[in-house]
C-alpha cells in the first residue's frame, strides 16, 4: 500500500525527523538550525543562488555552472577560487560516492588516505566528514553561490550540513536517483527522502531564506527523447513545492540535435510554469534555467575532440539563451579532472558563451518549432496520465506510473524501472523512440517517431534495433552523431583526434 | 562439466555507472554464456557470494568512478579463501581517480590478482574472445564452441 502523499510534513514531525538525520555522524551536532538561518540571512547576494540566476537573466548572459569536488579542504578552496577567478558565479560541490551512499567511515578513511598520500583517493568532497565549520571556510573563500550534489541515502544529511554551511541550492531529484544513483530504493522511498529536503528548504523559506532546488529528472541512460526527463523534473518540482520550496531551476539536457535541444529549451520552463500554476504553486519562482551537457554519452578521449564537444554544447546553450550552462571537462573520459583541466575546459566554454550571447542571435525555424510541439505533446500526455493514476495526487501518481511503465527510461540503475523503452537517432540526429513501452504517447506522435526511424532504416539498409541504439550511444565519443556499426577501439590511450 | 560457462557481471563498490555492465551482460548472453547480472553498486562480497552459489567461471567487473582500487583491496585473497582461486577476474573502466596511464592501472590491478584489465571503450567482442581463450586454457571447457 502506498503511504506517501503529496502533503507538507507537519513542522513538529519534521523537527523530530531532523534529530535522527543529524545523529548519523558526529558533525550533525554542528548544525544549529536557528543559527544557520541567521548565517544564511547575512550572506551577500552573490552567494544566493536564485539572486545570482536572476541577475544573470536580467543581464542576458549565460554563465557556467560546472561540477567539481576534491577531498582535501585546502585543495577544494584552491579549486573553487580558481573557478571564481574564471568568473564562474555558480559553484558546484560534488560529494564523493561513499558520502552519497552514507558510507561515512569509508569516506573518512579515503579522506585520511588522501591527506597521507597527497593525492585524491575520493572522487569528491566528503562534506559530512568535514562538517559545517570547515565547509563554511570553503564557502567563504570565494564569491559565488554553492550547490552541493548528493544522492538518496545521504541527501537529508548533506542538505542539513550544506545549508548550515551557507550553500543556497541543491538538487532534490528523486528521479535522478532512480535513473542513475540508487539500485534498490523504491520510488516511494525516493519521494519520502525528497520530501525531507523539500521540507528543510521550506523551513528556511518560512524564515525568509530562499534556497533553490535544481530538478534533474529521470536522466536517460540511453538514446531517447527528453520527454520523460522533463515530465519527471516537473514532478520533482511539484513535490518540492508542496513542502515549501519557493525557487526551482529546470535543467534542459542537451543531446546533440540542435533543433531538438532548442525546442526543449523553449518548452521546458513553460511547462514547469503551467503545472506549478495548475497545482496551486504560483508563488514558486523559476529564477533561471540551466542547459546541461547530458551526462550520458561516453566522452571523446582525444583532447581536441573533447574540446569540440564542450564548445558545441556551449554554443547550443548560448543560442538557446539559457542562464547557466553545465559542461564536463576534457578529462571526463580519463577520470576526475585536474584543476588545470577544469580551467582550460571552462575557458573554452566561457569564450563561446560570451561571444555568442553578446550577439543576441535569435534562431528560429520549422524544425525547432516541430520539436517543440512534439516535446510539449509528449510531456503533457505523460504528466496528465501520472495525475490521473494518482487521482490528483502527484506523489501517488508517480509511484503508480513507474510501476505501470507510464514513466520509463532505458538502462536505468534502479531495479523497479520497467526498462521497456529504447531509442535511436534519426537521420538529422534527433532522438526518437523505437520501443515505446507503456509510455502514454499519443498515437499520431508515435507515428511521427516511426516515420523518422523508417527514413534512417531505408538509408542505412539495416533495422533500427538495440544494436543501433548502442552504436548511437557510442557515436559522440567517436566524433559522430549517428552511430556506425563495428567501430574499433583506440585501445584506451589518449590518442590523436 | 557444465554446458556453458557462468559469468558474473556487475559494477563494483558503490559505483552507480550501470550502462557498461548492461552492455557487457547482453553481449555475453548473445554470445551464449550464462550470465548472472548483479548490476551497479555491487559490493565485492556479493560477487564472491554469488560466484560460490552459482559455481561461476569468471567475474567481469566494471568501474568508472575511479575508486575501484579502494573497493578491491584484498579481493583476490578473499576469493582464494572462499575457494574461488580458479575463477577468472576481469575488470574494465576508469580505474584511477585523476589523470593516469592505463598501463599503470593494468600493472596495479594485475598485481592485485586480476587476469585481464581493460580501459574504457574497449571492444566487448575482443574481451569475449579473451575470455573464451582464458577459459579454454584453464581446460574447463575443452570444446568451447561459442559465438564471439
Amino acid at each position: 500500500m502506498i503511504k506517501v502523499r503529496q502533503k507538507q510534513i507537519d513542522e513538529d514531525d519534521f523537527l523530530a525527523m531532523r534529530k535522527d538525520v543529524l545523529s548519523l555522524w558526529p558533525t550533525g551536532q554542528e548544525v544549529d538550525l536557528d543559527e544557520a538561518v541567521e548565517y544564511q540571512r547575512n550572506l551577500p547576494d552573490s552567494k544566493k543562488f536564485y539572486k545570482v540566476l536572476q541577475k544573470v537573466h536580467e543581464e542576458g548572459r549565460t554563465v557556467l555552472f560546472p561540477r567539481s569536488g576534491t577531498p582535501i579542504v585546502e585543495d577544494e578552496i584552491e579549486l573553487v577560487r580558481s573557478l571564481n577567478d574564471l568568473g564562474i558565479p555558480l559553484i558546484p560541490f560534488t560529494t564523493d560516492s561513499y558520502t552519497r551512499n552514507l558510507q561515512l567511515d569509508k569516506a573518512q578513511r579515503g579522506l585520511e588516505d588522501s591527506i597521507k598520500a597527497g593525492r585524491s583517493m575520493l572522487n569528491g568532497y566528503p562534506i559530512v566528514n568535514h562538517g559545517v565549520l570547515t565547509t563554511r571556510k570553503v564557502v567563504e573563500a570565494c564569491d559565488g553561490a554553492f550547490s552541493p550534489r548528493s544522492s538518496r541515502l545521504a541527501n537529508s544529511l548533506v542538505g542539513e550540513v550544506a545549508f548550515a554551511s551557507g550553500m543556497t541550492a541543491m538538487p532534490n531529484s528523486f528521479f535522478g536517483w532512480i535513473g542513475g544513483y540508487d539500485k534498490k530504493a523504491t520510488v516511494e522511498e525516493c519521494i519520502d527522502t525528497a520530501q525531507y529536503l523539500g521540507r528543510l528548504i521550506g523551513y528556511y523559506a518560512s524564515k525568509g531564506v530562499i534556497i533553490t532546488t535544481d530538478c534533474h529528472g529521470w536522466l536517460p541512460n540511453g538514446v531517447i527523447p527528453m520527454s520523460v526527463n522533463i515530465a519527471t523534473q516537473i514532478i520533482e518540482a511539484l513535490i518540492s513545492a508542496e513542502q515549501g520550496v519557493k525557487s526551482v531551476m529546470p535543467q534542459v539536457n542537451l543531446q546533440g540535435s540542435i533543433a531538438q535541444d532548442l525546442g526543449d529549451i523553449r518548452v521546458t520552463p513553460r511547462l514547469y510554469r503551467k503545472y506549478l500554476d495548475k497545482l496551486g504553486h504560483s508563488d514558486v519562482m523559476i529564477p533561471g534555467i540551466v542547459g546541461s551537457q547530458v551526462p550520458l554519452y561516453a566522452f571523446p578521449r582525444g583532447m581536441g575532440s573533447a574540446f569540440g564537444y564542450i564548445v558545441y554544447t556551449a554554443t547550443v546553450a548560448a543560442l538557446g539563451q539559457v542562464d547557466a550552462c553545465f559542461v564536463k571537462t576534457i578529462d571526463e573520459a580519463i577520470g576526475i579532472p585536474t584543476k588545470e583541466s577544469h580551467i582550460e575546459s571552462y575557458q573554452a566554454a566561457k569564450w563561446v558563451l560570451d561571444v555568442v550571447r553578446t550577439q543576441e542571435f535569435e534562431i528560429d525555424n520549422e524544425d525547432i518549432r516541430q520539436e517543440e510541439s512534439i516535446t510539449e505533446a509528449e510531456v503533457t500526455a505523460i504528466l496528465d496520465k501520472v495525475l490521473e493514476l494518482g487521482e490528483g495526487d502527484i506523489a501517488v501518481g508517480a509511484i503508480r506510473a513507474v510501476e505501470a511503465g507510464v514513466l520509463d527510461s532505458p538502462f536505468s540503475i534502479n531495479i523497479h524501472a520497467k526498462d521497456q523503452v529504447l531509442g535511436v537517432r534519426d537521420l538529422k540526429g534527433a532522438c526518437r523512440y523505437i520501443e515505446f513501452g507503456n509510455l502514454p504517447i499519443p498515437e499520431e506522435i508515435k507515428q511521427f517517431h516511426r516515420d523518422k526511424v523508417a527514413e534512417r532504416e531505408n538509408v542505412e539498409g539495416r533495422k533500427m534495433d538495440y544494436y543501433v541504439s548502442i552504436d548511437d550511444f557510442w557515436a559522440i565519443s567517436k566524433g559522430n552523431l549517428l552511430g556506425m556499426p563495428n567501430f574499433n577501439n583506440n585501445n584506451g590511450r589518449r590518442g590523436k583526434d | 562439466m557444465k554446458a556453458k560457462p557462468t559469468i558474473i557481471t556487475g559494477t563494483v563498490g558503490v559505483d552507480a555507472h550501470v550502462i557498461g555492465t548492461k552492455i557487457v551482460s547482453r553481449a555475453l548472453r548473445d554470445a551464449g554464456y550464462a550470465v548472472v547480472e548483479l548490476g551497479a553498486q555491487t559490493p565485492p562480497e556479493e560477487f564472491i557470494k554469488v560466484a560460490q552459489e552459482t559455481d561461476a567461471d569468471a567475474m567481469l567487473m566494471s568501474s568508472l568512478y575511479g575508486m575501484a582500487e579502494m573497493d578491491l583491496q584484498g579481493f583476490k585473497e578473499k576469493c582464494i579463501e572462499a575457494g574461488l582461486e580458479e575463477v577468472l577476474l576481469y575488470i574494465g573502466g576508469i580505474l584511477g581517480v585523476s589523470r593516469h596511464n592505463f598501463q599503470d592501472d593494468e600493472k596495479r590491478f594485475k598485481e592485485m590478482g586480476f587476469d585481464r584489465v581493460y580501459p574504457p571503450e574497449s571492444d566487448i567482442q575482443l574481451a569475449i574472445q579473451d575470455l573464451r581463450g582464458d577459459l579454454m586454457s584453464k581446460r574447463k571447457f575443452a570444446n568451447l564452441v561459442m559465438e564471439s
